[in-house]
This record gives C-alpha cells, sequence and structure tokens, in this order.
C-alpha cells in the first residue's frame, strides 16, 4: 500500500538534509506526525523564520537577524582586531569560549583547488576594505590548520601584506591532553615553530 | 582478506561522517586504493597530520577479497611537503598534479610508474624556485607513462618524416601530421617544427633539471596549449584546479 502523499512528502524533504537517509526521515515524519499539533507547527514556523529572518551581516558576513550584527555593533568590541574565520558556525565556537574581544570576518569557505574554489569566490576583497576602512591594527587568521585552510592563510597573509596591518595565525601543533610520542612529525614541527616564552 | 602494507601519496580525503574520513591514495605497489580512516577528523586522532592531500606515508591497510574500499590501520608520514603549502603558486600546481592524477588513474591496478613521476614532480617542486615548465613536463610525462606518448618524428597519416617548415598535429590521434596529409586529416593545430625538439628534449629530461629547460620566448604559450590538449582529450573534461595555476602566479 502506498503512504498518503502529504507523508511521502515529508519523507522526501527530510531525505535531503545532510546525513539523513530513508530510514530515520521514516522515523521523524512518524514521530512529527503522531505528535501534539502545536510542536509540528512550532517546528514549522522554526524552518520559516530561519529562512525569512536570517541575513548575512553586511560587514563580517556572520549569519544575524539584525544587520550590522549585535558582534559588528557592539561599541564594547575591538573593531581594530578581526579574527577570520572559514565558515559563519565557525564564529559561535570562538564566541562560546567567552575569551575573544575582537569582531570577526567570514570567508564563506576556504580556497579550495580541487573543488574549483578560488580567492574570488571567497569575501577575500571585502576584508581588505574594511582593514584599509576601519584602521585594523591585527588579523588573525583562524581557517583551519589543513591544506586549504593552510593555502587560504597564505594567500591572505600575502595579500594583505601592502597594508600596514599585523598579521598572526593561530598556533597549530600538539592537541592539548596528546601525547609527543605519538605525534606526527608535521604535527611536531609546527609545535616547535609555535613555541611560545615561560 | 588480508593486511596490506605498501608507500602512498594523499591524493584526495572527504568526510565521511562526523568521526571518519575516506582517503584515496596513489601507493607504489598496488596503484590507486581508498580506505577509510576511522576517527580521523577527531583533534587527538592517531592519523594526526598524515590524511592531508601530499602527504607520502606508509600505509598499512586491511581488505576483504572483492571489496574496494579498505580500512586504514596506520599511517606514519615520510614526507609532508608541507612546504608546498606555503607557497601559492606550488600549492596550485600541487593541486592539479594530484587531481589530474586521481581523475586519470582506475582503482585498483598497480601504476609504479605514475607513483614514480608523481613523487618526483612534488619533490621537484619543492626543491626550486616555482617553474611552469613543470606543468608541462607532468602532462607530457603523464600522458607517456600510462601509453600515450605522442608521434613526434614521423606522420601518423604516411609514415613518413614530415618536410621542414610547419607540420599539423592531432590532438586525439596524438601525433603530428605532414603538410600534404592535413589536406587529407583535419589537424588539431600547425606549429613550426621547432616546437617538436623541444617536446622531445621533454619525454626525456631528467624531472630534477627541468629548470635548466630554457624555452624561446612566445614557445611556451604554444606548448602549454599542446600538453594540456594532449590530456584534455584522454580526460574529457578540463580539472577544476587548472584555472587557478594561471590566475595565481599573475596575481601574487
Ligand atoms: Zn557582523
Ligand atoms: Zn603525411
Amino acid at each position: 500500500m502506498k503512504r498518503p502523499v502529504p507523508v511521502t512528502d515529508l519523507i522526501e524533504e527530510l531525505k535531503r538534509l545532510p546525513g539523513i537517509g530513508q530510514k530515520t526521515a521514516e522515523r521523524l515524519s512518524f514521530f512529527i506526525m503522531r505528535g501534539p499539533a502545536e510542536r509540528a507547527k512550532k517546528l514549522a514556523q522554526a524552518i520559516r523564520d530561519v529562512q525569512e529572518k536570517i541575513v548575512l551581516c553586511s560587514s563580517c558576513h556572520g549569519i544575524t537577524d539584525e544587520n550590522p550584527c549585535l558582534i559588528c555593533k557592539n561599541p564594547e568590541r575591538d573593531s581594530t582586531q578581526i579574527c577570520v574565520v572559514e565558515e559563519p558556525h565557525d564564529v559561535y565556537v570562538m564566541e562560546n569560549l567567552g575569551e575573544y574581544r575582537g569582531v570577526y570576518h567570514v570567508l564563506m569557505g576556504v580556497i579550495s583547488p580541487l573543488d574549483g574554489i578560488g580567492p574570488a569566490d571567497l569575501t577575500i576583497e571585502a576584508l581588505k576594505e574594511r582593514v584599509q576602512q576601519d584602521k585594523v591594527k591585527e588579523v588573525i587568521l583562524a581557517t583551519n590548520p589543513d591544506m586549504e585552510g593552510e593555502s587560504t592563510a597564505v594567500y591572505i597573509s600575502k595579500f594583505l601584506k601592502s597594508l600596514n596591518v599585523k598579521v598572526t595565525r593561530i598556533a597549530r601543533g600538539l592537541p592539548v591532553g596528546a601525547e609527543i610520542e605519538y605525534a606526527d612529525s608535521v604535527t611536531l614541527i609546527k609545535s616547535l615553530e609555535g613555541r611560545t616564552e615561560m | 582478506m588480508g593486511l596490506h602494507s605498501a608507500q602512498g601519496i594523499v591524493l584526495r580525503r572527504f568526510n565521511l561522517s562526523e568521526k571518519d574520513k575516506l582517503v584515496t591514495f596513489l601507493t607504489d605497489r598496488y596503484g590507486k586504493i581508498k580506505a577509510v580512516a576511522k576517527s580521523a577528523r577527531m583533534a587527538k586522532s592517531r592519523f594526526g597530520a598524515a590524511l592531508e592531500p601530499l602527504s607520502v606515508v606508509q600505509l598499512i591497510y586491511f581488505g576483504r577479497e572483492n571489496q574496494t574500499l579498505y580500512r586504514l590501520n596506520q599511517a606514519e608520514i615520510d614526507h609532508s611537503f608541507q612546504s608546498l603549502r606555503e607557497d601559492p603558486c606550488k600549492i596550485y600546481s600541487a593541486a592539479y598534479f594530484i587531481e589530474l592524477t586521481d581523475s586519470l588513474i582506475p582503482e585498483g591496478h598497480p601504476e609504479p610508474q605514475v607513483f614514480r613521476l608523481l613523487k618526483e614532480t612534488l619533490e621537484t617542486l619543492q626543491n626550486n624556485k616555482f617553474n611552469a615548465i613543470l606543468v608541462r613536463l607532468f602532462e607530457l610525462r603523464l600522458m607517456a607513462v600510462l601509453g600515450y606518448t605522442p608521434q613526434l618524428t614521423h606522420c601518423l597519416a604516411c609514415k613518413k618524416e614530415p618536410e621542414p617548415g610547419w607540420v599539423g598535429f592531432s590532438y586525439n590521434r596524438r601525433g603530428i601530421l605532414c603538410q600534404p596529409c592535413t589536406s587529407k586529416l583535419q589537424p588539431g593545430t600547425r606549429f613550426q617544427q621547432g616546437i617538436l625538439i623541444y617536446l622531445k628534449k621533454m619525454l626525456t629530461l631528467d624531472l630534477k633539471n627541468s629548470n635548466r629547460l630554457k624555452l624561446p620566448k612566445g614557445m611556451e604559450d604554444e606548448i602549454e596549449t599542446v600538453t594540456h590538449r594532449l590530456i584534455l582529450s584522454h580526460s574529457g573534461r578540463e580539472l577544476k584546479s587548472y584555472p587557478f595555476i594561471k590566475a595565481l602566479s599573475g596575481n601574487l
């Protein structure tokens, strides 16, 4: 017997989400169907809101429901220090630390020749403008320490070279709790290069 | 069923799930293989930096008969090529070399010559100032080790040595056409025979000496067209990393 159309529709839509296959989609749709109507309505509304109300901040390209975003607008934040990250969600990872007082710049990806993504596909040009306009003193490159993140960081540091700004890279090396004995050579070399005085 | 050990160059890696990566290697003994690296995405993964593209690693992996996906047990870095990642021109060329290798080599077929060519090319790229001639050399030599060496001495059609002057060149048939034969068989391009001397040199030159090969002015572009279109005639599509090599070498 065929399922009613609204059910197959819901299953098909859920399957589009990352990491959701047929079985999980079926389970979720039956859960939604059998649950209280109020909960289903809230879920539908939340999905709609996220689509309609969330925009990219015109300054830092982070996701926000107010433009410019609360971080860019906040006079307590140091706008002369910009932390450059790959994706909007990286901003929240950093913010959860509660340590950083500067502002952000989201690249909206990373230079990846194997995927055909180059500097022009990212917000690097906009970063340069911000550095010039906002009298920025330091740009912290917090891209991932993998091949793409590393070459993006190198590219940006060369790109900003002509401007009078300090460019720093987050430390790469041993993760806290790891053992030197089991570390690979690249990680160990990076740890040595990034050593700090005690 | 069995445990394999080999030296491998990392060509690609994908995130398979929240914890695992799927890594493609070109190995010295077994050709191109894909293996799942369990928990490789975790910060404290035992694989560390070993699964980053370009790394040359000692591998131990496990697989069952008739299964194409292996399970990676161990990967120790022999050679990280870290300095390539810190030079934009070099990283783009290196990315092109591994993308080209990955797209032209089928899985599970031993390719020791391709392995040696790729490793030597990356070493040359690391040890010398960036020179676009290395990209041309890799393209031409890859075609040669895959069994598609272009015919550069005799006309493809009549088998005679061409008269002095220009010759035709066919990308699909991979070789030259003498002037009379170009009226019957449409060449992909035509060029002065001087180019043939350099193409022949490039087929035999030791890669380590690639920086010593000086092309006459104006010939670089023509040689680039020839070697790259040979690749395209075989791959059937442009590679994603290719446009960036030029864009970037002009930019920085
Ligand atoms: Zn903002
Ligand atoms: Zn002929």
